[in-house]
């Protein structure tokens, strides 16, 4: 009998194995590079799409590696969380891409170190997408920790003059952050005998003592808010996600951060099925933290003057709904939130790769240089403008859905200031945007050759317009990832109500 | 209190040495010595997870003929096996960082870089 889940080890290997033969291959040329990755991302998209379908008619299900059961094997686990592979394959196929003019371009970067990009980005691909389906709390760790290695060296890469210093904050905070969980983990274990995540939960549900749990529970959430670049461990966001490429960007921004909300995700339904920690508290530490990184993020946005910077404030305002959506805990506003994830990383994606046209093209980054933009470069400005207007909520676009589901998500949970504080954030992130288009249509050209320069090569502009044109279908489309999502939601919820 | 905490103090020094590295991190300001307060960490977490494997009286859990339980658990050696593995390459990658970080910028210490920005 055939059996789908085989394609589970597949999905997680291609890109792996792939990342190690990149240089390899592209030993003769290094425009090979450049193919090899798109081919190896196409067979990953195969895999994962396969995947899809089958969560999607049978509902979640299991692959053990080697055949061991569980606990004693790993096991690889596919539910409706994991479905967040699509997102992942589609943005870094787009990526790669992109990469092909792009890395040419970087001035910095010796020609022969290329292939060691793709390499790098291939098993950043590969991490998220085997830390979204493991179902074992190690393996969890270790796909963290080479997804997070590959970025603090993508970071790196772009060879601008405080590259590595952004890089290196990144990975002094990254790596505290991976410790943090390893220890929980280390906890977890020493306190279930076990790695196995559904394991785990119904033996800790009658362990011994439940302060190492609790305390498991709060570095885990530490840990995890780090990667996700939460309000008060933010920092280390800004520089990092504008300094990098702008494919890099686009990955960082629209994924690598939403693996520490999807780590969260996964703990809470452990700790959630055992039961035996009041969660209340913790939920309501994450809404105002949410709420919190909505407003600020949103706030700094204003004052920024490089587009790519700007950019990446935003990311920590969106990180602060959909962390809000969680901590809610309302049947709506988790859908919201885990929908949110998938949306959110559309539209960064679309806005950092048109970002990334408009540098190429023009070599200038802040809004004042980029003044009358649009003019000369109309298909990137109007998918720079389809990604501003999702990305504010306005309704026939991705990220109105989300908003409003969290919205309603925080009256159902009788908390409607959090509602208030959605829309206020709301409000910053439309002037922010406002001043961006206002910028590109209507100002004056600072440098009067702005005027001249050329629309972004096919192999730039097809990923930018793709993904603006996915912004516009999912907001019209939108019911089909909140139903998908919704049996998830109610897991996720079901024991926190009981 | 005080006796159970003797009883884990193996647990008590990683926790201990996790401390010292985070302080580390945070107060000084050389970029090498930041680094190696990771390290100091990295070192605390594995030991911890070694400290897990403990069975009083356990022999080494290898099959044979002569082999008696109790056995030490081998699962945190192997852990610590890949934790060490990621810890080298996060090394290598930090070190190749703070060598392009100086050269570029003549220093280390991560005031003056702070003023250079």
């Amino acid at each position: 009998m055939y059996d789908w889940a085989h394609w589970l080890p597949l999905a997680i290997l291609t890109p792996l194995l792939g990342a190690v033969l990149t240089p390899v291959v592209s030993l003769r040329s290094r425009h090979v590079a450049v193919w090899w990755s798109l081919g190896v991302m196409t067979v990953t998209s195969v895999a994962a799409a396969m995947l899809i379908i089958r969560v999607a008619l049978e509902g979640p299900f299991s692959y053990l590696p080697g055949g061991w059961e569980p606990p004693y094997g790993i096991e690889l686990r596919f539910d409706e969380f994991s479905a967040s592979v699509s997102v992942i394959v589609l943005i870094g196929w787009l990526a790669v891409l992109y990469s092909l003019r792009y890395t040419e371009w970087l001035r910095e970067v010796p020609k022969q170190r290329i292939p060691y990009y793709y390499s790098l980005l291939l098993l950043n691909l590969g991490g998220m997408i085997g830390f979204v389906v493991t179902g074992d709390l190690f393996n969890l760790f270790v796909f963290l920790e080479i997804l997070s290695l590959s970025s603090y060296a993508l970071v790196a890469f772009s060879g601008e003059h405080i590259a590595e210093m952004a890089a290196f904050k990144y990975l002094l905070m990254g790596a505290i952050s991976s410790l943090l969980v390893l220890f929980s983990i280390a906890i977890l274990f020493g306190l279930t005998g076990s790695l196995n995540m559904a394991d785990v939960a119904t033996r800790l549900s009658s362990a011994e003592s439940v302060a190492p749990a609790a305390l498991a529970l709060g570095m885990l959430t530490v840990g995890f808010m780090v990667k996700a670049a939460l309000f008060p461990v933010h920092i280390w966001l800004p520089d990092a996600h504008s300094i990098a490429p702008s494919p890099i960007s686009a990955v960082l921004s629209g994924l690598v951060v939403k693996i520490g909300i999807l780590g969260m995700i996964r703990i809470y339904q452990i700790y959630n099925t055992a039961g035996v920690i009041d969660m209340h508290w913790l939920n309501h530490v994450l809404v105002w933290l949410g709420a919190i990184s909505i407003v600020m993020g949103a706030f700094f946005a204003i004052f920024q003057d490089d587009i790519k910077l700007m950019l990446a404030y935003s990311t920590i305002s969106n990180i602060g709904y959909i962390v809000m959506g969680l901590g809610l805990s309302t049947n709506f506003s988790i859908i919201g939130g885990s929908v949110h994830v998938f949306n959110h990383a559309l539209i960064k994606a679309t806005l950092f790769f048109a970002a990334g046209c408009l540098i190429y093209r023009t070599g200038y980054r802040t809004l004042t240089d980029l003044r009358g933009v649009g003019h000369s470069m109309p298909l990137t400005s109007i998918a720079i403008s389809i990604g501003a207007i999702s990305i504010v909520g306005i309704p026939p676009t991705a990220g109105f859905l989300c908003k409003w589901y969290i919205t309603l998500g925080a009256f159902e949970a009788e908390q409607p200031f959090f509602g208030f504080a959605l829309i206020f954030g709301a409000l910053f992130i439309f002037i922010y945007y406002i001043r961006m288009v206002n910028a590109f249509y209507f100002q004056a050209p600072t440098h009067p050759e702005i005027l001249e320069v050329k629309e972004a090569p096919a192999s730039m502009l097809f990923p930018t317009l793709f993904l603006a044109g996915l912004c516009l279908v999912m907001g019209i489309l939108g019911r089909i990832p909140l139903a998908f999502i919704e049996p998830a939601a109610q897991r996720l919820l079901a024991p926190l109500g009981g | 209190m005080l006796e159970a905490l003797w009883n884990n103090v193996d647990y008590v020094a990683s926790v201990v040495l996790f401390c010292i590295g985070l302080y580390i991190i945070i107060a000084k300001n050389n970029l090498i010595k930041k680094f190696l307060g990771l390290n100091i960490m990295e070192t605390a977490v594995f030991s911890f997870i070694v400290a897990l494997g403990v069975v009083d009286g356990g022999e080494p859990p290898i099959m044979g003929p002569d082999a008696t339980p109790p056995f030490a658990s081998p699962i945190p050696q192997a852990l610590v096996l890949t934790g060490i593995v990621v810890a080298v390459s996060t090394t290598a990658l930090a070190l190749s960082l703070i060598i392009r970080i100086y050269r570029q910028c003549g220093t280390i210490e991560a005031d003056e870089l702070r003023e250079m920005e």
